[in-house]
């Protein structure tokens, strides 16, 4: 299985880990992501769209002429490039006076899109294309010690004309591969509830208390540790969390891991190459018993 | 036997003068069109006011106006109300409104468009940081082709809260540590032909 690999600024730049989690498992899976050469920032959903729409629709336009050429499905690890490649197909195809004017500010660089590429987010391709079976027939340390709360956040999801590999009252696709992991699930408040990405820079205090919401949720429903599929999600529930500990005065200590690195640890993949260590929230004994049973 | 003065008063022909309507009638339809209009605006009227999306935005809380209220607002043409509320930038564009409304009213696109509306007129906003974010996130995407946050924090970020820049830095250090950080940004290999689409794409809009 190949795939164009659309990493986004995200994984590129402040979530590494994810990115390095995500080819060790996909070499496990035998799954090859080849890299878009020269792919620039998709406009993260309307930081760019909300100034200049019709930028921000060429932007993305040229990434995928870039993919259409690879003549492959393009794969992403952020729900927000998701999204906003997702959003540029959509609009391309039904609004053919804007895709007049895409068109010729492509040519003007020597492109052009038919808009045939399929956008597809890396955990949909993982459960669709490889299929859970074979995830679990690779399973050397199943997680049986671990309730896992999985956390969708937004754009997984959401909206439905753009996202439709889930539900998006009660999504299952991360407990479906929590539990193919071995790992139990825990349902919980919070686990479609927005953590206020797009907030983060601009007001710091609604975000915190967005995600504070989440923690608390997963925490009291007797998670061990969180999951997620989105590298600006990570962010702000395992790097902001002693921001919103401080903030609030509560004590949290949960874990946040991508699902790639969750599943690097059932495939007894070196905690090394999925990162673990540049994760914020130190690992509780649970998982480091895990990691170190790989060790 | 004694007056009822109550109801004397009562069949007392009160000379009352209508309210003045907030919004001219005339206004009030040439917004509903305009919104209409825009991307996310097409069923505005389809709206049957239940409230889902208030209820279930999270961040009601940071808002002036909730959802169900903005829309009401453009019901009624409340142009100038709706542009500067501070309910279209607090939206964090969760879609959680529009996945509920059971009108498929697609709000969250809406705000985005109001946002951009907003800015084009150049409208007052209470927090001076949201349109500066757009623009700079803007500005720095088409200089390397990719986003680079610590420039863009360190050009949106109020010089006078010391506080504020102090943790910053703080935790950009951390990140430094972990290894996520690059100081430098990392620039695409044909920047010209991103360009080159940005200029006309720039063009376009400002006409």
């Amino acid at each position: 299985m190949k795939y164009a690999f659309y990493p986004g600024c995200a994984v590129h730049h402040s979530s590494k880990e994810y990115g390095e989690s995500c080819r060790a498992i996909s070499k496990a899976l035998d799954v090859e992501l080849a890299e878009i050469p020269d792919w620039s920032c998709c406009g993260a959903i309307d930081a760019v769209y909300s100034y200049r729409p019709l930028s921000s629709i060429a932007l993305v336009a040229r990434d995928l002429a870039l993919v259409e050429k690879m003549g492959m499905d393009v794969v992403t690890l952020c729900s927000a490039c998701y999204y906003t490649l997702n959003r540029t197909n959509k609009l391309l195809k039904e609004n053919s006076e804007l895709k007049n004017k895409v068109d010729a500010a492509l040519s003007s660089a020597g492109l052009s899109y038919s808009g045939n590429v399929r956008v597809r987010h890396f955990l949909e391709a993982l459960i669709t294309d490889v299929g859970l079976q074979r995830i679990k027939e690779r399973v050397k340390t199943p997680l049986t010690a671990l309730n896992v709360a999985s956390y969708y956040g937004c754009f997984l999801v959401r909206p439905q004309y753009l996202t439709s590999f889930d539900d998006p009252e009660h999504p299952k696709s991360l407990d479906d591969l929590a539990e193919a992991l071995g790992a139990s699930k825990v349902e919980y408040y919070g686990k479609i509830r927005c953590c206020g990405a797009s907030l983060q820079i601009t007001d710091e205090k609604v975000m915190l208390e967005m995600s504070k919401k989440i923690l608390l949720s997963a925490k009291d429903a007797g998670a061990n540790c969180i999951i997620t599929a989105c590298p600006l999600c990570h962010f702000n529930l395992d790097a902001k969390q002693k921001a919103i500990e401080s903030k609030f005065d509560v004590k949290i200590d949960l874990p946040i891991l991508h699902f790639t690195q969750l599943v690097g640890l059932a495939f007894a993949i070196p905690p090394k190459d999925l990162g673990l260590d540049k994760n914020f929230v130190v690992p509780n004994k649970i998982l480091l018993q895990y990691a170190r049973s790989v060790a | 036997m004694q007056p009822n003065t109550q109801l004397e008063k009562t069949n007392q022909k009160v000379e009352t003068t209508p309210a003045e309507p907030l919004v001219q009638q005339k206004d009030r339809w040439a917004f509903v069109h305009e919104v209409e209009k825009l991307p996310g605006g097409e069923n505005i009227l389809d709206c049957l006011q239940c409230g889902l999306c208030a209820g279930t935005c999270p961040t009601r809380f940071a808002m002036d106006y909730s959802p169900i209220q903005i829309i009401k607002m453009i019901h009624l043409g409340m142009r100038e109300e709706v542009l500067s509320s501070s309910t279209i930038w607090v939206c964090s564009s969760c879609y959680s409104c529009y996945s509920r409304c059971p009108r498929a009213v697609d709000i969250t696109t809406l705000m985005m468009s109001l946002r951009n509306l907003a800015m084009k007129e150049k409208i007052p906003v209470k927090k001076e940081i949201k349109p500066k974010f757009h623009k700079t996130f803007y500005e720095i995407v088409r200089k390397y082709g990719r986003l680079h946050e610590p420039e863009l924090l360190m050009k949106i970020l109020k010089k006078s809260d010391l506080p504020n820049l102090y943790n910053n830095v703080k935790f950009g250090w951390s990140l430094l540590r972990k290894g996520r950080l690059k100081l430098r940004p990392t620039k695409i290999g044909n920047h010209a032909e991103l360009l080159a689409i940005l200029e006309k794409t720039a063009k376009e809009e400002a006409q």
